[in-house]
C-alpha cells in the first residue's frame, strides 16, 4: 500500500515536474538544499513507518520545516560568506544513510527469519517422513 | 485506517519531491552546457548567468515601460486633433529613426564565408571582412532602402561597422558569418542596385563568397535595441 503509493506519487510528480516551469537560476540553489532535506524526511518517514513509530505531525512538519530551515541557513551563509549549505548537507545525507541503512536491516531481517522458518518446516516435514 | 493515511501522506510528499526534482533537472540542463569542476569558473559562471538574468529582466522592463508610455501617449491624445496629427508625426519620426520595429517589401542577402577554400584565391579574400557589409549597405541606401538590418542589428543614425580582430561589430554588438541583412524598400530597384552588372555582389562571389540576393514580400524588421542620446546638440534658430 505505502509503495504503491510512494510510487504513483513519483510517477505524477514527475509527470508534472517536466511541465512545469524552468525557475530563475539565483534560486536553483536554494530549491537544491530544499531537495535534499525533503529526501531526507521522505527516508525518515519510510524507517518509522517501518519501526512502527510513525506521527504524522512530525513528519509533516519535519518535511517543510526542514527544507525551509535549510533555505534560510543557506541564505544566511551567502549573507555571511559562509558555505552553510555544506553543513545541511552533511547532516542530511548522514541522515539519509542512517534512515536507509534502518530500512536494508529491515528487511534482511524479515527475509533471514522467513528463511529460517522455511527451513524449520522442511525439517519437520523431513523427521515426519 | 492509520496505514492508509500514511500512505497518503508519504505519497504526496513524494509527489512535491519529485516535482521539485524535475525542476531543478530542467534549470540546470538549460543553465550549464559546460560545467566545470573548479569551483572559482563555477562562480563565475554563477556570476555571468545572474547578470545575464538581471539584464534580461531590465530590458524587459524597458519594453514594458516604452509600451505604457505609448498607450499614455495615445489616452493623452485621444480627444484633440493637433495633438493626434502631433503623435503622428511622433510615430513617423521613431519609424524613420529606427524606433519601432517596421514591415515592408524589400530584399533579404545571406552572405557567407566560402565553403571551401580554395588554394587559388587568397585565403583573406574568402572571408566575409567589414567593409564588405559596409560596401553592401552603402549600395542598399544608395538604392533607397528605408530601414536596414544586419544579423538583427537596425542601422540607424549611430551605427557603426568596424572590425574587431576576427570579428565584425554593429552597434557595439558582436556579428559572425553568415551574415543576413535585410533592407525595405523598392524590390526592383534594391534588387537592381545590388545585382547589375560588375556590381559588388559579383565581386563577392568572384572572391568565392557565398552571396545571395532574395526578393522578399514581407519583410520585418526589428527595433534598434539601444538608446541615442545626445549631450551637445542644440536647436539653431
Amino acid at each position: 500500500m505505502i509503495l504503491i503509493a510512494i510510487i504513483l506519487g513519483c510517477v505524477i510528480g514527475a509527470i508534472i515536474g517536466v511541465n512545469m516551469p524552468m525557475i530563475s537560476y539565483t534560486y536553483s540553489g536554494y530549491l537544491a538544499i530544499a531537495i535534499i532535506a525533503a529526501l531526507d524526511s521522505v527516508f525518515g518517514g519510510i524507517a518509522s513507518t517501518l519501526n512502527k513509530n510513525f506521527d504524522l505531525k512530525i513528519f509533516v512538519t519535519g518535511f517543510f520545516g526542514n527544507a525551509i530551515l535549510s533555505i534560510l541557513l543557506t541564505y544566511l551563509g551567502q549573507k555571511l560568506n559562509v558555505d552553510i549549505y555544506l553543513a545541511a548537507i552533511v547532516v542530511f545525507v548522514g541522515r539519509m544513510f542512517n534512515n536507509l541503512a534502518i530500512i536494508r536491516r529491515y528487511y534482511i531481517e524479515k527475509f533471514s527469519k522467513e528463511r529460517v522458518k522455511k527451513e524449520k518446516k522442511e525439517k519437520k516435514k523431513v523427521e515426519e517422513s | 485506517m492509520k496505514k492508509r493515511q500514511i500512505a497518503i501522506t508519504l505519497g504526496i510528499m513524494c509527489f512535491i519531491l519529485t516535482i521539485a526534482i524535475c525542476v531543478q533537472i530542467k534549470t540546470m540542463n538549460s543553465a550549464s552546457s559546460t560545467v566545470s569542476q573548479t569551483l572559482a569558473d563555477n562562480g563565475l559562471r554563477d556570476e555571468v548567468l545572474r547578470m545575464k538574468e538581471r539584464y534580461d529582466n531590465t530590458y524587459r522592463e524597458l519594453e514594458n515601460a516604452q509600451k505604457e508610455l505609448e498607450q499614455v501617449r495615445q489616452e493623452a491624445t485621444q480627444n484633440d486633433e493637433t495633438a493626434e496629427a502631433k503623435e503622428q508625426e511622433l510615430k513617423e519620426n521613431n519609424m524613420l529613426l529606427g524606433n519601432i520595429d517596421v514591415r515592408g517589401e524589400g530584399v533579404q542577402i545571406d552572405l557567407q564565408d566560402a565553403a571551401e577554400t580554395s588554394s587559388t584565391l587568397n585565403a583573406a579574400d574568402q572571408i566575409v571582412h567589414y567593409d564588405d557589409i559596409q560596401w553592401i549597405v552603402n549600395e542598399l541606401k544608395n538604392a533607397g532602402a528605408e530601414a536596414i538590418e544586419v544579423n538583427g542589428e537596425r542601422i540607424v543614425n549611430t551605427t557603426s561597422i568596424t572590425c574587431e580582430g576576427n570579428i565584425i561589430k554593429i552597434n557595439g554588438e558582436r556579428i559572425g558569418s553568415p551574415f543576413c541583412i535585410k533592407a525595405i524598400g523598392s524590390q526592383s530597384l534594391l534588387y537592381g542596385g545590388l545585382e547589375r552588372a560588375g556590381s559588388y555582389m559579383d565581386y563577392l562571389r568572384e572572391r568565392g563568397l557565398i552571396a545571395e540576393v532574395k526578393k522578399v514580400d514581407d519583410i520585418t524588421i526589428a527595433k534598434y535595441s539601444g538608446v541615442i542620446s545626445y549631450e551637445y546638440l542644440k536647436e539653431d534658430k
